[in-house]
């Protein structure tokens, strides 16, 4: 089963000013995750902060706005995602507990849609 | 074939004794809790339908279970021929020789299974004990709802949904691995213990919550029979039992309540006390240390009290509460911690610890309200104590439990 790992946490920690040496220590524990999940990682990324974020909203009627930043200001963001097929929910939940934070945030888990499958109410 | 059984007087219990195991194993097998459990009401239809004609098959259970998987099958190639994928082939019908095999070597148990699927802890809180009582126990969603003192629709919507973020986020239908057991077999505790202390709340033990009390006796005891190294599930078992002993002595005469000190040891159930220390022995020596195995201890320390004219074990219950405090930091122990620190130190010395209790929330806290006004009418202090009662009163409280409150403002009033 596949799932995403969406990784939440408050970007500005990351910001210029902020200890770098924490920084590349988070890094290097996201490229020792990811050689350790093996086979399970189909795929992850970092993204880049929300103020490079753009927004296409579609309203009521098909409407469209174009927006500067994230769909929603939240105290976290979504700052980078782990693809990741494992055979259940519990092996799931098992590697996101490994996913590295730089000091509190939130990993949510996310089933993907399989072929043939619908969203349904 | 037992010709005198009526098939009406057979059905119905034969569904509730074997219908948890029948579910479970149907879950476990196709991984789908409403297909397990649409195949077992299908099962029992069809029983209702045929065994009037056909006379009471010799092994009731082993029949339900035959019928529910047969009609699970059925649904899943159903299901496969909808999706225009090749259906699974079919499995061999049973032999003569299989037909003869009992429920107990026919069905494996799987409840265990189902118990943690149900209280994973990705499944919201507040449906895990319903969707255990529904499948585990075979309790309808009216009694649960009863019991819940909820709505039908809205207790049937949650199952629903709790059902499908099973299926749908892919929740294992296994025993959790060694490393992980701790963590989830808290969960089932916590979970069962939450809907226990709504049952026991209800002394009068004539509401809704009564018969859902005796079905924790069971479900605690499957718990044990089906983990019987766990320490924590035989604390949890001790637990209910010794406060279901009790239940006969909570009430008086007049229907009020009576305090546990003042209940009489002679009316407890001693059975039940017996098992429960059987099961707390055991959760000691597995090294069940949990705030759960302490309150299970109190409650045994309690228990062993055998008549009104042996003291009080206050002095004991302190020493627990005191260790309790130390693992579960909160205005419940709290609140019970003070009412033995007035029995042992002094009535001065329980409100001194009551006033020192943290504030938020406290005021619509009905038990703060109890314990104080019994504190201070102790104390002397009758004009502070009836508000006391008062408030008390005025925040919900049982019937049993109001009778009592009021009986109590009298005495000062007066």
């Amino acid at each position: 089963m596949q799932y995403m790992l969406l990784i939440y946490e408050d970007e500005s920690v990351f910001a210029s000013t902020g200890d770098q040496a924490a920084v590349m220590d988070v890094v290097g524990k996201h490229m020792a995750l990811s050689q350790s999940m093996g086979a399970a990682l189909v795929n992850g990324a970092g993204l880049k902060n929300t103020d490079a974020a753009t927004t296409v909203r579609t309203g009521a009627g098909g409407k469209q706005t174009l927006h500067d930043g994230p769909f929603a200001e939240a105290r976290e963001q979504l700052g980078g995602y782990y693809l990741i097929d494992v055979p259940d929910l519990d092996a799931a939940i098992a590697l996101a507990r490994q996913v590295p934070l730089y000091a509190q945030g939130a990993i949510e888990i996310r089933p993907l849609l399989t072929h043939g499958e619908h969203k349904n109410g | 074939m037992a010709a005198e059984d009526r098939p009406a007087d057979v059905l119905g219990p034969a569904a509730r004794e074997a219908g948890g195991r029948i579910r479970a194993t149907l879950a476990a097998r196709f991984r789908d809790l409403d297909l397990a459990e649409d195949a077992f009401a299908e099962a029992c239809v069809r029983a209702a339908q045929t065994w009037p004609g056909e006379g009471v098959p010799r092994d009731p259970a082993a029949w339900l279970y035959r019928a529910a998987f047969r009609a699970a099958l059925d649904q899943r190639r159903r299901q496969a021929v909808r999706l225009r994928l090749q259906p699974d082939p079919p499995p061999p019908s049973p032999t003569a020789e299989e037909a003869l095999v009992d429920d107990a070597r026919l069905i494996p148990d799987e409840r265990l299974r189902l118990i943690f699927v149900c209280c994973h802890p990705a499944v919201a809180v507040e449906a895990r004990a319903a969707l255990t009582l529904k499948l585990v126990c075979g309790l309808s969603t009216a009694e649960i709802a009863d019991a819940f003192l909820i709505a039908e629709p809205a207790l049937a919507q949650r199952l629903v949904r709790a059902k499908r973020k099973i299926a749908e986020a892919g929740v294992p239908f296994e025993v959790p691995s060694p490393d992980g057991w701790a963590e989830r077999m808290d969960a089932v505790l916590s979970t069962l213990e939450i809907a226990y202390a709504k049952a026991h709340a209800d002394a009068a033990g004539a509401g809704p919550h009564a018969g859902y009390a005796e079905e924790m006796l069971r479900l605690t005891a499957l718990l044990v029979q089906l983990a019987p190294e766990d320490g924590e599930a035989r604390a949890m078992a001790a637990l209910v039992r010794y406060a279901e002993a009790r239940r006969p002595a909570r009430l008086d005469d007049t229907g009020a309540m009576t305090p546990l000190s003042e209940q009489d040891p002679a009316l407890w159930r001693r059975s039940l006390i017996l098992e429960a220390n059987v099961h707390l022995a055991e959760a000691e020596r597995l090294g069940a240390q949990s705030a759960r195995a302490l309150n299970a201890a109190i409650h045994g320390v309690w228990c062993s009290r055998r008549s009104l004219s042996d003291p009080p074990p206050w002095r004991r219950v302190l020493i627990l509460y005191d260790a309790m405090l130390e693992r579960r930091d909160d205005v419940v122990v709290r609140l019970n911690r003070c009412v033995a620190v007035a029995e042992v130190k002094g009535v001065d010395a329980g409100l001194t610890e009551l006033s020192a209790l943290p504030g938020p929330g406290l005021a619509r806290f009905q038990p703060y309200h109890a314990v104080r006004a019994d504190l201070l009418r102790r104390a002397g202090r009758r004009a502070e104590a009836a508000e006391a009662y008062t408030c008390a009163l005025d925040l919900a409280a049982g019937p049993a439990e109001r009778l009592w409150l009021e009986r109590m403002r009298r005495q000062v009033a007066d």
